[in-house]
């Protein structure tokens, strides 16, 4: 018998990859600034990516080849090897889809906990409510029962599910009657309406936002970014465990940044609008995507800049006009909608919803037992206006000038709102996790520590299962990412997380401080937000100083 | 076989590199197996833990008497001694799992702990599977075996959703044929004496190892067939005295206790219950669900036309009827003949005895491994009460016999060398197992009736297709003279080996399958006609899987043939 034997690219391109892998790192920092890439680097670039799936070891951790020695990256490689470019997304989906749906058998938010249930009950009810009454009436609806306070979107959209599901069995979406209604089936059809809403909305904006970013790069690189974006922790615990549709707002995001990619920037901001009218979360991306579009209009001379400006407001008005218009005859009904998405204006805890997110939130609690938000709100007001100062920079109108963008404004909203719900980390979450191969190691822990803060809400929903699985599977599936970054403090955090875990599993609580690990949870989180948000801010402040990065590349890779 | 020059650090490499796969390997399937726990269990579930308290709180005297529970322990000793195994453990985490009389206790303890049990006891599988690569050769083909193994729908169905042993039992079915392939013929032997003492239905593929030991070990091998009258000098006593004495004291170790105790028509009667009917209450994908169907068919056919008037046989109608979910019991025929026990025996046999005499003539672990498939599918195809979940015996044996096989060589491109003919993967092999495979695990989408698991079990059967067809097909050797049959390489889809009407077989699990699973509940409701979806399913993955047999039967008996003519000239 022949000795093990490996495929013909590990074998013959090993004398390349030594001298090939030290121009790995600066080629996934570069980024031409006009979007026109050097076609010579790309070649070049293809070339190492492939060839340090097989020599993973050849490098001392400090280069990208070792980062690239992800399960994942291998996988993808036989893919390519084995002809199934074509069906690969469709592979891709359906393992997403799988896992999510694994994770939707188990228990979702508020189950069987009457007398309010959770956020479970809150989207039923409101199926319920747009399927029984006209629409102008969906925001002025005084049943304190789940007040609607999502944006119209979400509205029509539970208008629809209520619709298809009233035709299936209208017990489940009975008029008052149904309140607190749950069963097996119920409990499907509604898991299977956010699953159908994910592969619709965030599954595709995905794989397109894939193609185009990684549009001059090796597939297998597209292919690894797709699998590791869609099997995400943080999204999936939240909406198909704890349930929730925020992937349809993200999506329409992910919809808005491709659409910016290609240009197409009058028909992203009309989806950012979709966004926005369906969570009104979106609103953290809102600076970013703002002036995004500033820059670029800033660029086309005078006349070219009011024109894009002029066609960018109406497709703005239009879209929120179209999505608001049930609402638009009085002042008074539109200003009930708006007081209703905006509780702020009405005061914080008279809401009934802000109570109970007061009752269930940590954060606040945290807050309250250290008589500090106040102290904490002003520094953040401080920090967000100087961040926006930063985001109205000349450079933002590069395309990873727009992610880094969508990150700091989303963090800094996130550190900022003192009555922020853990699960909003989800927000910056996102393009976070869209830059998975670009910044891999500061995207992967970001994600990893996120999903950590949002333990104890899965903790208290039964999720912790699904949570230790997904959250260690993602750890592994990027572990090559985290071997070269500042091992230190990448162990620190390991140390730390996992240490946590290990005393909540095995340690009770002191009687004096019940709340302990959650209150060491969100210090923690915060502590290592605040960090990346740091780190972010700087990247974004860098970039512009090096637009020539490019350029570097290539000479260096010539050498090579 | 022709290997070119590799330099010792890239082998290393590859070596590191071969390792994280199978961590990976190890890491995906686990992480998906926990990620099922909250899925439908079965009474499996009930039976299992019924045997955990069995066997811990019971002397052995009681373990073949105690019936407190229906489920009462129906399986050889050794089996009930890794219940008493994992009982020790089950005590410690809560001691209401192993109380007699506490019937139905499935707390979400209880549940993670059995299927924690399950997921550790597959290591046994994973390291078998890891000695499949050292012994048969670590090439993308052996890979991708072990992957469809591990990471194998029907296992996964079976054992980590239904809930039973089984990835730990076909471990110990591995290692057994390793050793055969390794030439360690006595500790082959032996770990399948065991392994018949773990789970009975390995019987099934008892004579092909019969044959195989009694001729490959007890008899001088001399590569030529024997003539007859050196039958007596190639005779090797040793070695079947070994054999003998080893095999006998497997089964003392098993049996002796209850032989002594005087309970051993007890135990017989445990394992082997012959009151049960032909068919299972669905039926499995054999030949008795053709049997039954067409039973059906004529039965309409002739109370529906006027030519039943004229045909004089007094039909049993409640027939028609009797074959619903849940009834468990005699399967009655309208108007075929009834079978009994004995016609399936003596189908079974007749159908193993060709693949037996063809071990017997030229013992190699080629046709060995060929006629344990055969006997397998013999079983399954013609047996008396067969189980659905018997199809993993088939399939899990044609992986270890197409692991056995040379695939396409990335190194050198024309891979094996002309004397590995007949040993080289055809397109035949590759298309036989994945439609047995394919219509074996949709057989077993019935064990979820629950909507929940739905989209579940067609989820990891359609990935386990796609990748795993696709990679064999790939690694089927191209171009070469003695792939005659490999067919134009111009389209490269997964199905581009397939015949026309193979690849409308496969397409069609779709329109079947969905209206098997929605459209009948949409069309008649949930009550009327409950039968029909169930008969269409066992229906149709009898028809795959007969005809994957037959192709299979077709290679092997045709290789085997050509090879004896060869010698013989």
């Amino acid at each position: 018998m022949a000795p093990t034997t490996f495929r013909t690219k590990g074998n013959s391109s090993k004398s390349k990859s030594t001298t090939t892998t030290t121009t790995t790192t600066n080629t996934t920092v570069r980024d031409s600034p006009s979007g026109a890439f050097d076609r010579s680097t790309e070649l070049k670039f293809g070339t190492t990516a492939s060839i340090s799936a097989s020599t993973h070891v050849a490098s001392a951790g400090q280069t990208a080849t070792s980062r690239l020695n992800l399960a994942v990256y291998r996988y993808s490689t036989w893919l390519e090897e084995n002809q199934l470019k074509k069906s690969a997304p469709w592979i891709a989906i359906a393992i997403a889809a799988l896992v999510r749906w694994a994770v939707s058998l188990g228990p979702y938010s508020g189950m069987t906990t009457p007398p309010r249930y959770g956020d479970y009950e809150a989207q039923r009810h409101w199926m319920e409510l747009t399927l029984h009454r006209p629409a102008r009436e969906w925001y002025s609806d005084q049943s304190k029962w789940w007040d609607l306070d999502y944006p119209p979107l979400t509205a029509y959209v539970s208008w629809i599910c209520g619709y298809v599901g009233d035709k299936i069995n209208p017990e489940w979406f009975a008029w008052q009657s149904s309140r607190g209604f749950e069963s097996l089936d119920a409990k499907l059809y509604m898991r299977t309406t956010v699953l159908v809403c994910e592969l619709l909305v965030y599954f595709s904006a995905v794989v397109v936002f894939t193609d185009r970013w990684f549009a001059n790069k090796a597939w297998t690189r597209k292919h690894t970014a797709l699998l590791l974006i869609l099997l995400q922790p943080g999204l999936i615990l939240i909406d198909n465990g704890h349930f929730q549709y925020n992937a349809v707002m993200l999506g329409l995001v992910v919809w808005a940044v491709n659409c910016f990619l290609k240009d197409q920037d009058v028909l992203g901001s009309i989806f950012f609008c979709l966004a926005l009218g369906f969570k009104q979360m979106a609103l953290y991306f809102s600076p970013a995507v703002f002036a995004y579009l500033l820059g670029k209009s800033l660029r086309q001379g005078f006349f070219g800049c009011i024109w894009k400006l002029i066609k960018l407001g109406l497709a703005v008005i239009l879209t929120l006009g179209a999505l608001f218009a049930p609402w638009l005859q009085s002042q008074e009904e539109i200003l009930q909608v708006v007081h209703r998405i905006f509780p702020v204006f009405r005061g914080l805890y008279q809401d009934k919803v802000a109570n109970v997110w007061c009752a269930i939130n940590v954060v606040i609690k945290l807050r309250e037992m250290f008589e500090i938000q106040e102290l904490v709100r002003f520094r953040k007001v401080q920090r967000t206006a100087l961040c926006i100062h930063r985001l109205l920079d000349i450079t933002l109108y590069t395309r990873r000038g727009l992610l880094y963008g969508l990150i700091n404004s989303s963090l800094s909203f996130f550190l900022l709102s003192f009555q922020v719900h853990e699960k909003s980390i989800l927000i910056p979450a996102l393009p976070i996790t869209l830059l998975i191969l670009d910044e891999p190691a500061i995207a992967s822990t970001f994600v990893t520590l996120a999903t950590f803060t949002m333990f104890p809400l899965l903790k208290q929903e039964a999720l912790t299962l699904p949570y230790y699985v997904l959250l260690g599977f993602w750890v592994w599936m990027t572990f090559g990412t985290c071997k070269n970054a500042s091992t230190p403090l990448g162990l620190l955090a390991a140390v730390m997380i996992s240490g946590l875990h290990l005393a909540e599993t095995f340690v009770l609580p002191p009687a004096k401080y019940p709340d302990l690990y959650a209150v060491l949870n969100a210090l923690w989180g915060t502590g290592g937000f605040a960090l990346y948000w740091a780190y972010f801010n700087y990247r974004q402040f860098t970039m512009a100083n090096t637009p020539k990065t490019g350029l570097k590349v290539t000479k260096t890779a010539k050498v090579a | 076989m022709a290997s070119s020059y590799i330099p010792a650090t890239s082998s290393q490499i590859n070596h590191q590199a071969e390792r994280g796969m199978q961590i990976s390997l190890l890491v995906i399937s686990t992480a998906l197996k926990v990620l099922l726990f909250p899925t439908y269990h079965s009474t499996d579930f009930e039976v299992h833990r019924n045997w955990l308290a069995i066997t811990y709180s019971l002397p052995i005297s009681q373990w073949y008497l105690e019936k407190t529970s229906e489920w009462t322990l129906d399986y050889p000793p050794f089996f009930a001694w890794f219940e008493k195994l994992l009982s020790l453990f089950a005590a410690h985490i809560d001691p209401k799992i192993v109380q007699v009389d506490n019937l139905n206790y499935d707390t979400m303890a209880t549940v993670y702990f059995q299927r924690t049990t399950v997921i550790i006891s597959e290591l046994v599988l994973f390291w078998a599977l890891q000695r499949m690569l050292t012994v048969m050769g670590n090439r993308p083909l052996q890979k991708i075996i072990s992957w469809s193994l591990m990471l194998n729908p029907g296992l996964l169905m079976v054992d980590n959703m239904h809930f039973q042993y089984n990835g730990f039992l076909y471990g110990i079915l591995i290692h057994s044929l390793v050793d055969a392939k390794q030439g360690k013929l006595l500790r082959s032997g032996i770990l399948f004496a065991a392994l018949l003492n773990f789970k009975h239905i390995f019987l099934y593929i008892a004579p092909s190892y019969f044959a195989f030991l009694l001729r490959a070990y007890c008899f001088e091998n001399s590569g030529n067939s024997i003539r007859a009258r050196s039958w007596t000098s190639a005779f090797r006593p040793l070695h079947f005295l070994a054999l003998g004495i080893s095999v006998i004291a497997v089964f003392v170790a098993s049996l002796g206790p209850f032989v002594a105790m005087n309970q051993l028509p007890q135990l017989a009667g445990r394992l082997f219950p012959f009151k049960r009917g032909l068919c299972h209450s669905y039926w499995a994908a054999n030949f008795w669900a053709l049997y039954s169907f067409m039973d059906r068919i004529m039965i309409i056919l002739i109370s529906k036309s006027p030519l039943g008037q004229y045909v004089n046989l007094s039909l049993d109608t409640s027939a028609l009827s009797a074959t619903t979910r849940g009834l468990v019991g005699d399967t009655a025929f309208g108007v075929l003949p009834t079978i009994t026990a004995q016609h399936t025996l003596i189908l079974t046999v007749l159908l193993q005895i060709p693949s037996l005499i063809s071990v017997f003539r030229k013992p190699t672990f080629e046709r060995f491994i060929g006629s344990v498939v055969l006997s397998a599918f013999a079983s399954f195809l013609a047996g008396w009460h067969v189980h659905e979940k018997a199809i993993l015996l088939c399939t899990v044996t044609m992986s270890v016999a197409i692991a056995n096989r040379f695939g396409a060589s990335f190194n050198s491109g024309s891979g094996a060398s002309s004397d590995q003919k007949g040993l080289v993967l055809t397109p035949r092999d590759v298309r036989s197992f994945m439609i047995v495979s394919l219509a074996g695990y949709i057989g077993l989408w019935p064990l979820f009736f629950t909507r929940p698991e739905t989209p579940i079990k067609v989820l990891i059967t359609a990935i386990w297709f796609v990748i795993v067809g696709t990679g064999l097909d790939q690694c089927i050797p191209k171009g070469s003279s003695w792939s005659m049959e490999a067919g134009p390489s111009s389209t490269r889809s997964l199905l581009r080996h397939f015949t026309a009407l193979e690849r409308l077989y496969v397409l069609g699990c779709v329109p079947v399958q969905l209206y098997v699973n929605v459209g009948h509940e949409a069309v008649f409701g949930q009550d009327t006609l409950a039968f029909l979806p169930l008969m269409i399913t066992s229906v149709y993955s009898a028809v795959g899987v007969v005809y994957g047999w037959l192709l299979y039967s077709a290679a092997y008996f045709s290789s085997s043939t050509a090879l004896d003519k060869k010698k013989m000239r």
